[in-house]
């Protein structure tokens, strides 16, 4: 075959990657600028950090039995916000979900709420609860379950708008009212994707609430906080193994289920 | 017959089905169990309605706006921080990725090791890692930024490895048929069919970043957070308010933007 | 009293798609109507007028006497059972769940949300499901099944309604001949016996002239053919499938002349 025979390829397409992976490292480089941020240092650093990391080679678990109340605290926190993320989610998701909205203000102020809960940082809110109720895990579990029901309810909305069209209309179609097409139609059809959701969130739940202690909210971080500015590396240590150990404990184990649901 | 009676669930027993119920009481069991851990009590909820009440009422004041040159300031290094951890983060989760999953690991020890290493990273939650990288590095946006990087590291390595182990592995063997080596596989094989997966999760960690980055300044890495435990603290109000809306604005705004561009890209 | 009226109905989408041009008829109690006509004739949208599932641009429409508006339309979908060609079942819930679907109309808001039925809707359910023959598969999940029998669990579903009338929009589309042939006669049975007026969506010529009472031609939008299916000739079919602007259709010859 001779190339005059061929037929001539096509114009090739301006390929605009080149483009922005340039723009991407001038931000960097002016983002490194700007924060005057000295990698230098940072090299001359690692003999530094490695002797850092060095002071927390002998953990002391004396206070194991202290350490790990705190811990159970912080789950206890997790679960509750979670729970009260869910009661959330699961009353607003479906007003959040275009195709099993009732009205396009319902649709609108659903969104809305659920978009300002994730917009607040959790531990914003939980200053601000601790301001109003007091120090303890309380205003932590409200904290956590307002910010992470915005979360679930956008995922739960999310996987509601998948849903088969066909599906509800079936149902729409039978003379069901709202709540009825969100029951039959709506929630069995995501029962496992909003199970792993909620596992999710429940996975993130128990990492936030090791920290919610800096602000007073009850759980570990306040112990390790304390520690840390004490230079007392022994017990920071012992806790953040105790922090580390639980939770990847509860990552597995969130997999494993996540794999079950599948 | 009475009327409790007439009714049903439709199982073939008429009653509710067994996992159904084993599941939720497993779950209330747990709930009551925590409940005293977590000092769950409705009344002091209840009590403490009027004290949350006249506290944001209290917040709603006229914002000090002197303060605003300052806020753009904290509010840009706080995004900084967000767009170059997650730069960092990127570059490491693309090789580590392909190690962690187990289609394309060169090796199962290194397979798991990958797998552990990331696990790992993203088991401590990003306060933990700054409260340690400040005590390492100093005040200041870095130890935020080395504490973002480390954590996302976990979350999109994880992530990567997930999208890389669900490619078509009939592309791959096109391409390997070919007589491609391990690199070029890689590249030509897997990276392009990944590629809309990756944009996703980085959308989404950018998201999650700059999330964490706005609180990290609660142990002085660096970003708003900072004046607003101060603004706390200090029961500056006017400034809280200030801080609050902004940071709503730019996570609603990045929120929107990665929204549209995922939807674009997938 | 005529089971179904139709009123100069004309049906604009926002998209600007001009679905249905000025239709009215009546249809009788207890008859076997079959529309056909060529893909985006306006036959699905005509169906889904009838269960307000759409509302017209212009025209009106009544069920039994009574025009659908917004203020009755739950009640109106609660006598016209709907059967659909993808069955459009909830994958994860049991047979009978799906069939007391049709019974959700009678169910209070507590009641349904806690999945609670009254044994008397249990039993509608059960007897639906003996008549299209599926009772030894009541407690599976639906997407368990065949395409055939859930294409029945749809049609229970429609039964337990205890409607008046049962549209079907191209209910054996998605089957082969053989299914297609008993779907068929499932619901010209239910004509027969229960007195329910079925108005059926197809493609399938063989299939109308077969089964229906009446036929109903439509064409862009517009009733082009309507009588029995000894009336529907050559001529009449070139009619209701002719395509536009092509008024020599050498496709349309050789497909007829099969038909």
């Amino acid at each position: 075959m001779t190339a005059s025979a061929r037929t001539p390829l096509p114009p090739k397409p301006f390929n605009p990657t080149p483009v922005w992976l340039s723009a991407w490292i001038v931000v960097l480089w002016l983002i490194v600028r700007d924060l005057d941020l000295s990698f230098a240092t940072l090299a001359y650093g690692v003999e530094d950090m490695a002797e850092y990391f060095g002071r927390y080679h002998a953990p002391d678990f004396s206070d194991l039995p202290h350490y790990l109340s705190l811990m159970a605290q912080t789950i206890a926190t997790a679960l509750w916000g979670t729970l009260v993320a869910l009661l959330f989610a699961v009353a607003l998701a479906p007003f959040a979900a275009r195709n099993l909205t009732p009205s396009s203000t319902a649709y609108r102020t659903s969104r809305e709420m659920l978009n300002f809960m994730r917009a607040m940082p959790d531990l914003l809110l939980a200053l601000i609860f601790v301001a109003s109720l007091g120090l303890g895990p309380l205003p932590g579990v409200l904290a956590l379950g307002i910010h992470t029901a915005g979360f679930l309810g956008k995922f739960f909305a999310e996987s509601l708008e998948r849903i088969d069209s066909g599906v509800v209309e079936a149902v729409r179609a039978s003379g069901a009212s709202h709540s009825q097409i969100v029951m039959y139609a709506g929630w069995p059809s995501i029962l496992r994707e909003a199970l792993g959701y909620t596992l999710y969130v429940m996975d993130r739940n128990v990492r936030m609430a090791s920290v919610l202690g800096l602000v007073g909210a009850g759980g570990i971080g306040l112990a390790l906080h304390d520690t840390l500015r004490l230079f007392k590396y022994d017990e920071s240590a012992a806790l953040i193994a105790v922090i580390l150990v639980v939770l990847l404990a509860f990552d597995y184990f969130s997999t494993w289920l996540r794999g079950k649901l599948k | 017959m009475t009327s409790s009676s007439s009714l049903c669930w439709p199982t073939p027993s008429g009653r509710p089905p067994t996992a159904a119920l084993a599941s939720i009481a497993v779950v209330l069991a747990l709930l009551v169990w925590s409940a005293p851990h977590a000092e769950i009590n409705i009344g002091r909820l209840f009590a403490s309605l009027p004290a949350m009440v006249e506290f944001l009422s209290r917040i709603v004041v006229m914002p000090e706006w002197d303060y605003l040159p300052e806020l753009a300031k904290k509010m840009l290094e706080t995004i900084e921080m967000a767009f170059i951890a997650t730069s960092i983060a990127l570059a490491l989760s693309v090789p580590i990725g392909f190690l962690a999953a187990g289609n394309t690991s060169p090796h199962p020890a290194l397979f798991h090791a990958a797998r552990a290493l990331l696990s790992g990273m993203r088991a401590l939650p990003e306060l933990v890692w700054a409260l340690v990288f400040v005590s390492a590095v100093g005040l200041g946006p870095l130890a935020g930024i080395m504490a973002l990087a480390l954590v996302t590291v976990g979350f999109m390595g994880k992530f990567f490895a997930e999208s890389i182990e669900v490619v078509d592995p009939r592309a791959v063997e096109g391409v390997s048929a070919h007589g491609a080596g391990w690199l070029q596989l890689r590249t030509f094989a897997h990276l392009p069919q990944v590629l809309p997966d990756f944009i996703g999760s980085t959308m989404y960690v950018l998201d999650h970043n700059l999330r964490a980055a706005t609180i990290l300044g609660l142990v002085g890495a660096g970003g708003i957070g900072y004046d607003m435990v101060m603004a706390m603290r200090l029961f500056q109000y006017d400034r809280l308010l200030l801080i609050a809306a902004s940071i709503y604005l730019v996570v609603t705004v990045l929120d929107r933007l990665s929204d549209r561009f995922r939807a674009k890209v997938i | 009293m005529a089971s179904i009226s139709i009123n100069g109905v004309e049906k604009r989408f926002d998209n600007g798609f001009h679905a249905l041009k000025g239709v009215s008829t009546e249809i009788a109690p207890g008859s076997f109507t079959v529309i056909l006509g060529p893909s985006g004739a306006g036959k699905s949208t005509l169906l889904r007028l009838i269960n307000g599932l759409e509302t017209p641009t212009r025209g009106s429409l009544a069920v039994a006497g009574k025009p659908i508006d917004h203020a009755n339309l739950r009640a109106i979908r609660g006598e016209v059972g709907m059967v659909f060609q993808h069955f459009n079942l909830v994958d994860r819930l049991s047979v009978v769940t799906n069939v007391l679907v049709g019974r959700l109309k009678t169910r209070s808001w507590l009641g349904s949300i806690l999945y609670l039925f009254k044994r008397e809707d249990m039993d509608i359910a059960h007897e639906a499901l003996d008549r299209v023959g599926l009772v030894d598969k009541s407690w599976q999940r639906a997407d368990r099944l065949s395409g055939g029998q859930q294409q029945r669990v749809g049609i229970a579903r429609a039964l337990a309604q205890q409607p008046r009338v049962i549209l079907a929009d191209e209910p054996v589309a998605s089957l082969d001949p053989v299914t297609s042939e008993e779907i068929m006669q499932l619901l010209r049975e239910i004509c027969a016996r229960d007195r329910i007026t079925v108005l059926v969506n197809l493609h399938q010529i063989d299939l109308a002239k077969r089964f229906a009472d009446r036929i109903i031609g439509l064409n862009a939008g517009k009733v082009v053919f309507d009588g029995t299916p000894a009336q529907l000739d050559r001529t009449a079919l070139a009619r209701v499938y002719q395509r536009e602007g092509n008024q020599d259709d050498e496709q349309l010859q050789s497909v007829l002349a099969y038909a």
